[in-house]
This record gives structure tokens, sequence and C-alpha cells, in this order.
């Protein structure tokens, strides 16, 4: 006979956990199971599954929408696809509401009122394309130049960059540089990518500048996901320095508080304790990079944690402790977004955090600061050559080194005749929200038919850029179209597609038809050699064109395979009960680590030579680097080795090493002065989700954050009124009081505040009638009366002179007590004043009056003129 | 003419012989389709010239139709061209109040009555194609247009002496009226003549109010309107949860314990804008 009583039962129960841990089970939890499959709890059928990329913002998650009967009525994650690993986030899963928006434009547009009054005339397809290819005709007769196409998120495969340049056009602008191009210019040069791909899940140790990677930047699904293993399972130590307590540093370790704009400070003082303390990976720096470890600690040594704790605040012992902490813990990997990259000189600060990883030698190990894994596809031949002369607004003389534009600009210049444009494209953006100045730049901008005669939007709705437009071409959701997707968020590539889900509603098209036709409207009979690289059928033979040629994909099935499964893995496939990669035996599949290290082969060394640094080179080209007497890839930049100094910067009077410039304006702040930044809600992307009414209902109002010992000296509490106040302009808002920011800091969220973009958006019924019927509980749980404040108008254009990113986290503002006729809402720029700030920041430029005063170390470069002779 | 003066019309013409009342299919057939031309698309130079025509206008007037001078009296072309203007800002463009049925009824396109509009108009053999612009099949133009067909299909039954087919091509018509068009069409009517700018839109509101209520009335169909057509969303008596340490929700009034508006302002969200416009108008 057993005894069983509460103790005993007890003491067997923790003596056998191991065994029932080792037990089988049959029984899992249905969501597991279930993945990919859904039931209609009404019909009780199973739902037809459709596998897709979502595009919501752009991490590209792996996504299934779920239809019944004609309409899409659920979207969950992929199962099959090994970054997000059926994991799709609120925004995705509110996805379907941009298809079905009620403000949807369903037809092409023509405007008949002044430009922005909200008056309209339907047109058919055909005369729209006839008006367009007459206006385009006319410009490319006087120069192919002045027709521009500025786009905010291209996923189109190359369609959007092979029409411009069918019609021999350079001026073509994308939105990096209000994104993350001074993270992508801090990086490029040193390593060759843009961007890193951390093995979370394997680290122990995560040091994390500025980003908000749990909930909102780039890749933060995937990521969260691994950071989420990495914490948990792997008992890594997470240390984030971030101006705010977003989500992300409140999960950490340990959250640090630093003044904007001075990561890279903090970042030096921490390679200098490494270098001093000789923690560094001597042997890898000394195999893999340009700067030998000697001439690395000789320079580092001026970044004392002394002078990075008084730029930042960070106390001297925090900085030194990190610092022992990253480099005595292995592995560890560094991760940034736009906290230390949004700056005048972001790319110095980015270029200082990624040090850290190079400096330990975390990189390329498991479970440290690895370069991404994409994958590529075809563009379908024949391919338009690169146009013949260079466009002033793609290619900026004063910023020859953002590669990736400075579009932000863009407004400034065209006031200022640098060149002339006669049609203004744009796709998929919306810069007089999303931009600095907002609509006291932008707005002013496209109002003014001097500066833009004719104005093209290809859009899905009438967001703040679109009302000012002389003509809209409606286009697909992300639901209706064909679109090829790779993304390097996670350590296995894959490539993926979006595959309409539903016909287009209305007479919306694919972008690439958009194009096509309008090619096919503009060179009729090919005479002009244009309509040759626009043969394809539809959206699907395009893709097949780009798919179905891919080695080992092609076996598969190419893009049929695709269709079925949203996504192909090469190695292997996701198992859904470990979240690994595993092979057809259910065995896991590693990652691959060490790229940099894969060995040329003899067939690659034949006719090669090797130069003195080690760097092999075939037909002109660096293919890689000799160490050891073995013959490696390298990384990809020109000598094939990590370039801590970066020759080219040094060309234009930059510095080639290391370093940080504090933000001139931000020395003297007064004690009633705040540096003003932005963040971003999970479920939000800039601009294009406040009309999403799962989404719009979680959030949808922005307070300003203000730290409790600021607000007391403002004499304000939560819920209170304040004035904001820059050197461009105002708003009044509300604030938030919160031990959750620098005291010296405050920050409002982007996202809301919008005047144009749909009945929801704006939350006022502008011409037209209520939401809907009464039968929608969705509708009529519509409860909130605040959209909240739009705070771009009062940010300035500034420009990193290396990057070209804007700098939104530079801006000095007041904050006070809303006075008796400020009114909640209330946000203005001003013209003048913004463009008076356009001019300052590009005395920074290398052209610039003050570029050498910001660079003394710099003493012996030659000047501006010294490189227009070179 | 108001739904009282039609109630009248019904019982009057209660009894009609067969003859009268195909003529009778006949001439709603023709008002369906006149309403429907209105919503399809922008109205044509030719549908405005006819509808403009004596014999019609004279019509119309004795329905109740009383079209200002800016129909009656502008130029053909000019009309056109302002009446395509305001199509386009009521049905079209973002922010306004598309006539279709899934949009009223469940705040988006192409939903469930989209499907069950096709199904209906697949049963009966049709399929919603041509015109100048794709139209959605619970657009209000294509559902008036299938009742229009349905009553052609009634009157040539009635005349051939079928009468079975007769009686139930106008069941299918009564369904139609119980499912779909009774639903939406009376509010939606009222918002749209206070929305809209111009006399023409105002009076085929109207018409198209008073002539639902009138078909509803002969078919003997009873149904809530449930688009309402009001200019104020209801606000769902919802209790949530706030917390006034929450960053995302704070800033509204509403979501901090005791700081809330009214009861009555709390009714609405802010209509402002089109208040504005209603006012401006009177």
């Amino acid at each position: 006979m057993f005894e069983m009583n509460r103790r005993t039962f007890l003491k067997v129960s923790a003596g056998a956990t191991a065994a029932a841990a080792a037990a089988p089970s049959v029984l899992r939890a249905m969501e597991n199971e279930l993945g990919g499959k859904d039931i209609g709890p009404v019909t009780m059928a199973e739902r037809q599954a459709i596998p897709l990329t979502c595009h919501v913002c752009n991490i590209q998650d792996g996504a299934i929408a779920f239809v019944e009967d004609g309409r899409i009525v659920k979207l969950e994650g992929n199962p099959e696809h090994v970054s997000t690993r059926g994991r799709l986030c609120a925004k995705g899963n509110a996805g379907m509401w941009y298809t079905y928006n009620p403000d949807r434009v369903l037809y092409p547009l023509k405007r008949v009122g002044a430009r922005g009054e909200g008056k309209w005339k339907r047109i058919s397809w055909d005369e729209a394309l006839a008006e367009v290819a007459e206006k385009v005709n006319a410009a490319h007769k006087q120069d192919p130049n002045t027709i521009m196409m500025k786009y905010g998120r291209d996923r189109t495969g190359g369609a959007i960059g092979r029409f411009i340049t069918t019609l021999g056009s350079a001026t073509v602008v994308n939105h990096t540089s209000v994104c993350e191009s001074s993270k992508k210019i801090g990086m490029q040069p040193t390593w060759g990518p843009d961007i890193e791909t951390p093995d979370f899940e394997n680290t122990k140790y995560i040091l994390n500048f500025g980003s908000n990677i749990m909930e909102a930047a780039y890749f933060h699904n995937p990521y969260a996901q691994r950071i989420t293993e990495g914490v948990a399972e792997n008992h890594a130590k997470l240390v984030t320095f971030d101006t705010r307590l977003s989500n992300t540093a409140g999960r950490s370790d340990e959250w640090i508080p630093v003044l904007p704009g001075t990561d890279g400070a903090v970042a030096l003082a921490i390679g200098h304790v490494i270098l001093r303390e000789d923690l560094q990976d001597t042997d890898f720096i000394d195999t893999w990079c340009n700067v030998s470890t000697a001439e690395l600690k000789k320079h580092y040594k001026q970044f004392t944690p002394e002078w990075a704790s008084k730029l930042s605040g960070v106390p001297v012992e925090t900085i030194e402790r990190i610092a022992r902490e990253f480099a005595q813990t292995k592995p560890a990997t560094t991760y940034t977004y736009r906290g230390p990259a949004k700056h005048l000189y972001g790319s110095y600060n980015e270029k200082a955090t990624m040090m850290l990883s190079i400096m330990t030698g975390n990189v390329e190990k498991r479970g440290g600061y690895c370069l991404p894994r994409g994958m590529g596809y075809n563009q379908p031949e024949p391919m338009p050559p690169k146009p013949a002369k260079a466009s002033y607004l793609a290619s900026h003389p004063d910023y020859p080194l953002a590669e990736h534009k400075v579009s932000h600009m863009t407004p400034f210049w065209i006031a200022e005749g640098k060149q002339k444009i006669n049609v203004y494209f744009t796709y998929m953006d919306n810069p007089v929200y999303t931009n600095p100045g907002a609509q006291a730049v932008w707005g002013k901008l496209f109002r003014d038919e001097k500066l833009i005669p004719y104005y093209v939007s290809i859009s899905t709705v009438i967001g703040e850029e679109t009302a000012l437009a002389d003509i809209i071409l409606p286009d697909c959701m992300y639901l209706e179209r064909w679109e090829p997707e790779s993304m390097p968020n996670s350590l296995w590539p894959w490539l993926g597609i979006r595959q309409p889900v539903i016909k287009p509603l209305g007479e919306t098209r694919e972008t690439r038809i958009i194009l096509r036709d309008l090619i096919h409207k503009i060179d009729p009979n090919g005479s002009k050699g244009m309509k040759k690289y626009w043969n394809f059928k539809d959206g699907e033979d395009y893709m097949r064109q780009q798919f179905d040629t891919i080695p080992k994909l092609k076996e598969a099935g190419g893009l049929d395979f695709l269709k079925k499964h949203g996504c192909w893995p090469i190695y292997g496939k996701l198992n859904p009960r470990t979240g690994k990669i595993s092979d057809n035996t259910g065995r896991e599949i590693q990652a691959e680590f060490g790229l940099h290290m894969k060995e040329l082969s003899a067939a690659d060394m034949a006719g090669a030579t090797v130069d003195g640094h080690g760097t092999i080179r075939k037909n002109g080209n660096a293919i890689g680097v000799r160490r050891n007497g073995r013959n490696f890839v390298g990384f990809g930049t020109h000598d094939r080795l990590i370039n801590i100094r970066v020759e080219e910067w040094a060309k234009y009077g930059f510095n080639p090493m290391p370093t940080f410039k504090q933000i001139p304006w931000h020395k003297e702040l007064k004690d009633d002065e705040l540096i003003l930044g932005t963040h971003k809600f999970n479920v939000h992307v800039q601009s294009r989700t406040a009309s999403v009414k799962w989404l719009a209902e979680i959030a949808h109002s922005n307070p300003v954050w203000l730290n409790t010992e600021t607000a007391a000296k403002i004499g304000v509490k939560t819920g209170d009124l304040v004035r904001v106040e820059s050197a461009v302009g105002h708003l009044v808002t509300k604030a938030y009081v919160t031990e959750g920011i620098h005291p010296k800091s405050c920050t409002i969220a982007t996202g809301c505040g919008h005047w144009e973009y749909g009945r929801l958006s704006t939350l006022n019924l502008k011409n037209g009638p209520e939401f809907g019927g009464t039968d929608d509980a969705d509708l009529n749980n519509v409860w909130w009366e605040d959209k909240g404040v739009h705070p771009n108008v009062i940010i300035p254009a500034v420009v990193d002179p290396i990057g070209g990113s804007q700098g939104w986290f530079d801006t000095v503002v007041k904050v006070t007590k809303a006075g008796p006729d400020d009114k909640y809402g209330d946000a203005e720029g001003d013209w003048e004043k913004h463009h008076a700030a356009a001019k300052q920041t590009m005395r920074y430029a290398y052209t610039g009056d003050l570029h050498r005063k910001m660079h003394p170390e710099m003493a012996s470069w030659g000047g501006a003129g010294s490189v227009k002779e070179d | 003419m108001t739904t009282a003066v039609l109630e009248g019309v019904i019982n009057a013409e209660a009894e009609l012989s067969d003859g009268e009342l195909v003529a009778e299919c006949k001439a709603r057939a023709n008002i369906y389709r006149i309403l429907s031309g209105a919503f399809l698309e922008e109205p044509t130079a030719e549908y405005l010239q006819a509808i403009r025509s004596p014999e019609v206008m004279a019509s119309l007037r004795g329905l109740g139709a009383a079209f200002g001078p800016d129909f009656t009296d502008a130029p053909i072309g000019q009309l056109q061209e302002e009446l395509a203007q305001e199509y386009a800002v009521l049905f079209v463009v973002t922010g306004g109040c598309p006539a279709v049925e899934s949009i009223r009824l469940y705040g988006r396109f192409q939903q469930q009555s989209f499907f069950e509009v096709r199904k209906i108009y697949q049963q009966a053999g049709f399929k919603v194609s041509g015109g100048r612009f794709m139209v959605f099949d619970d657009q209000l133009g294509a559902e008036l247009m299938y009742v229009a067909a349905m009553l052609d299909r009634a009157a040539v039954a009635l005349a051939g002496g079928n009468r079975s087919d007769y009686v139930e091509t106008i069941k299918s018509i009564k369904r139609f009226w119980a499912l779909h068009l009774g639903k939406w069409v009376r509010g939606y009517a009222s918002l749209l003549g206070r929305a809209t700018e111009y006399s023409f839109y105002r009076e085929i509101a109207k018409l198209l109010g008073s002539f639902a209520e009138w078909e509803l009335g002969l078919l003997g169909v009873r149904v809530d309107d449930v688009d309402g057509g009001k200019l104020k969303v209801p606000l769902a008596e919802i209790e949530y949860e706030s917390d006034s340490n929450e960053p995302v929700c704070n800033a509204c009034e509403k979501g901090q314990p005791g700081k809330g508006k009214s009861a009555a302002d709390q009714l609405a969200i802010d209509i402002s804008l089109i208040e504005e416009r209603l006012q401006r108008k009177k």
C-alpha cells in the first residue's frame, strides 16, 4: 500500500521531475499543432491558408493569410519561416484592415481644385496614364533628370529603380536619410555590409546602444525572440544605454541613461578601458584589421572614462565595470539602432560602438557580432543602362560619403534652384508627415507649382503628401501584390515572396504593372528603346523570371515552391517544436560562423596576386586576404580587412579613426533647455498605421515624456498641457511625467497627430460621414478622442556630414506650461526658420566653413579644394 | 414626396390588374434605374440630359423632387464636370462615404454583404461587369440595378401569364430588400442628403429615401435600417481600464479616472468639420 499524503507526495513529485520530463508526450498545445491552419468558428471548415511575407513594416515577417468565402479573416505567423518562426507582431495581425480600409483610393484621381484643396475627379487608367506620359515625355525632352522618383519603402524587387533608369533619369531618392543611413555608413567602410546580425540566441552579453529592439527597432520580431532565448535560456546579460526607459531598457538587466548624442563617447571610453587593461583580442585585431593593437591602444588613450562621463552623465565606475564585463564575457555582442546614429556625426557614433565587438574579437563568432546573411534573386533581362548624367539631388556633391543620399534636404535644394524638377513621382512615401519640418517644409514644396510643376503619387490612400498631388495612381495593398523578399533578419538566409491573397480591390494595380503600363504608354511602339525592359505579362511572370533560375530553389520548384511555402530557407527547414533549423532527419543545423574565414579555392587563386598587406586581387578586384599562409575571403571592404582606419574619410577631412564629436549646440545647454527626441510605438510604423483600427485603439496619443525632476522645475504634472518650442516652431501637447527619461531630455512618439490619411487617423469626419454602420463592433468601440500631436514640424533638418542622416535627436527645445492662447494639438513651423537651419547644417559638410573647426586633429588635410582636384 | 403621401399611394393602388401590375413593375424598374445611374458612376452628359428632359423632370417633380438651379440651369458640360467632382468627394476619395453596403454595415470594403449579393446575382444569372469603372457588387448602383432587372423579369413573367415565376421573382426582391437594401439605404439616403453640396445628389438622396420607404411598404417588408446615417457615432457603453502611469493612453482625458468629459460629450467623436459644412449650407 502506498502512503499518499501531501508531504510524501511533494517529495515524490520533486524527485520524479526528470523522469516525468523524459516520458513520451502526446498532448501538445493546440496553437502549435494548428500553426499554419485555421478553422472557421461558424462554418467549422478549414480556411484557405496562403503564405506570404508581411509588409506592414520592414521586418518582413513570414505570415499566413486565412481566407474564408473570399475574405481575408485572419493573419498569423508562418510556422515555416526560419527567421520569424510563426510569430507575427500586432501590426502584422492587423494587416488586413489596410486592404479593406474604407479610406482606400481605388481609382485614378485627378486634382481639379488648388493643390491640397481636396477636390478630385475620378478618371480612367487610360486617361491617367496618357496624361502622365505626356508630362514625362515633355520632361524627358528637356532633361531626363528633371523626372524625379522619391520612394519610401520600395520592396518591389527592383521595379522602381528599373522604371526611373528606363527613363534615363538618375534622380531617384530614397527615404534612408531619415531612417538609418548613418548607421549604414558607420559600418560599411569598416567591414563591408551596412548592418549586423548578432547571434543573440547564443550570446552571453548584449551591449545595446539606443535600440528598442524588443519592440520597435529593425528586425524586432526575430531579434526579440532570440534575445529572449539568449537571456532566458542562455543567461545572457542585457545592458541598454538609452535616454529613455523603453520596453527594451525596462527588460534589460541594466538601463543606463545617457545624455542624447553621447553614446559614441561612452563606447569609446569602454574601448579605452578594454585596451588599457589589455582585455582586447589582440590576435583578432592584428590578423583581421588594418590597424594594429598597438596603434589602437595609442589612439584610444584620449577617450578616458572621466572624459566620457562628463559628456554623457554615465558614472566613471559604470563605464569601467561595463567594459570589463563586456570584454571578459564570451561570447558577447553589441547592437545599435537609431540612438547613436541619428545625430550630427552619427556615423562616428556607430563606428565607435561596433569597435567594441571588433576589439574583443567577437566578430563572426557563435554568440557574437555577425555579418548579415541574405540571399539575392535575379532581375529580368534585359536591364536598362545606367543614366548618362548624375543628379544633384541623388548624389549631392557636398556629401560624397553619404551613399544612401540626403533626401530630407530635397525641398531646400529644389527651392534654391540646385536642380530643376518637372515631374515628381512618389511611391509609398509621405515626407510631408515623416520628414523634419513636415508640413512647414515639404507642404510648402508640394504646394508650389513652380517648384514641382507636376506631381504624381502612386499611393493606396490620401495621406499628407498625396493630398497635395496632381494625380493619384492607386497602388495595391501588400496582400494583393507580388513581390520578392529576402532580409538578413536571422543567421539562416531565406528567400520569400508576397503573393496576392485576394484580387486587388477596385481598380488598383500592382506597382510594377502601373510602371509597365506607363512605360508602354510613353514608348508604345518601342522606338524610344524603353519598352523592351518591361516585357512581362503580370506580377507573377516577373517573379518567375526572378526566382525560377536560382540554383537549388529551381530544383525545389522555383516560384511554385514559394507560392506553397512562402519562404525558402537554403538550409533544411524549421522544426516547429523546437524553433531550430533541422535537416530531413530532424537533426539541428547550426548556423555557419566565421564567414570571413572561408578559404579561396585553387581556381579562385588562379591568376590572383597578393599585395604587401595580404590583399588578394584578381581582375582588378580584391577577392580575399592572405593570413598565416592561408587565403581567406575576408571582409567586404576594398582590401578585405576590417578597416578601423577608413582612408576615404580622411580624404574629405574627417577623422578616419574611431572618434566622437559633441553636438556643438549641446555644449552649453541652459537650465530650461532640453534635447528633444522621438520614439516609436510597437504598434505603429512612422506614418501608415494610424488608420488601422486595432492599432489606433492601442496607441493614439503621444504626450511628451518629461523627467520628474524636470517637470517639477517647470511646474507640470502628467496630463498638463505644455508648450514645446524649438528654434523653428512650437507645438502644444500633454506632459507625461516619469523617472524613465534622462532629466535633460524629452521625447514624443511618432505615428500620431495626422491631419490627412483617413477618418480614423485624423479622428474627424472631414467632408464625409461617420465611420460606418452600427453592426460593426469594432467601429462602435472607437472610444478615443485624442489623435495626438505630430512633432516633426518643430524638428529642423540636421545632416550628418559623413553618413547623411537626419539628426532626429539633436533638437534643443524649451518646455513650458501652456499659455492661455495655446491649444492642444497646435503644431506650427516656419519655412524661413527651417531653411535657415538647413543652411546652418550645411556648414558642417566637408565643403562648409565649420568642418575644419570641428576637426582640429585633421590639420594636415588639404581642404575641400584638394579633393576636387583629386 | 413624404413617406405618408407614398403610403397613401400604396393603399390606393393595393388591388391592381395584371396589366396594371406589369406597368407598375416597369415604372418601378425605371425609378430603380434612374437611382442606380446616379450612384454607379459619375453622371454622363446623356444621363443628365435625360434627367433634365421635360418629361422626366415633370415625373420627378411629381414624386416631390425639387432640383435647384445649380442642376436645372447649368450648362450640361459644366454640370457634368461639377457633379463628377462632387461624386469623387462623396464616394471615391479618402474621407468620403462610399455607397457600398460593406462599408456602411461593416466599416470596410468587400465584407460579408459583398459575397452575399454576388451569390444572389449569380443565382439569378447575373454578374457585375462593364461600366466605366470597376464597381463592387454591393455598391448601391449595382444593388438597385439588380432589383430593376428582377422587376423587368417579373413584368415579363406576368405579361406571359407565368404567375408563379412572377411571384417567385417578387419574393426574391423582397428577400433582397430584407437582407440588403432595407438594412442601409434609408439611413444612407438621409446622410447623403445632408452631406452633399449639390441639389442633384440632395434630391436623388431624398428620392432614394422616400422610394425605399415606399418599396418596403409595397413589398410588405419590415426591416430596421441599421445604417442610420447618423452624423454622430454612438460610443459603445464599454468599460475600459486605464493606468495613469501608462504612457500610451494617459494623454486621453478619458483614460484618467475622474478627468473625463461630461457624459454628453462622451457620446460622440469630433464631428465639427462636417457640422461646419452643414451649417454653412444652411
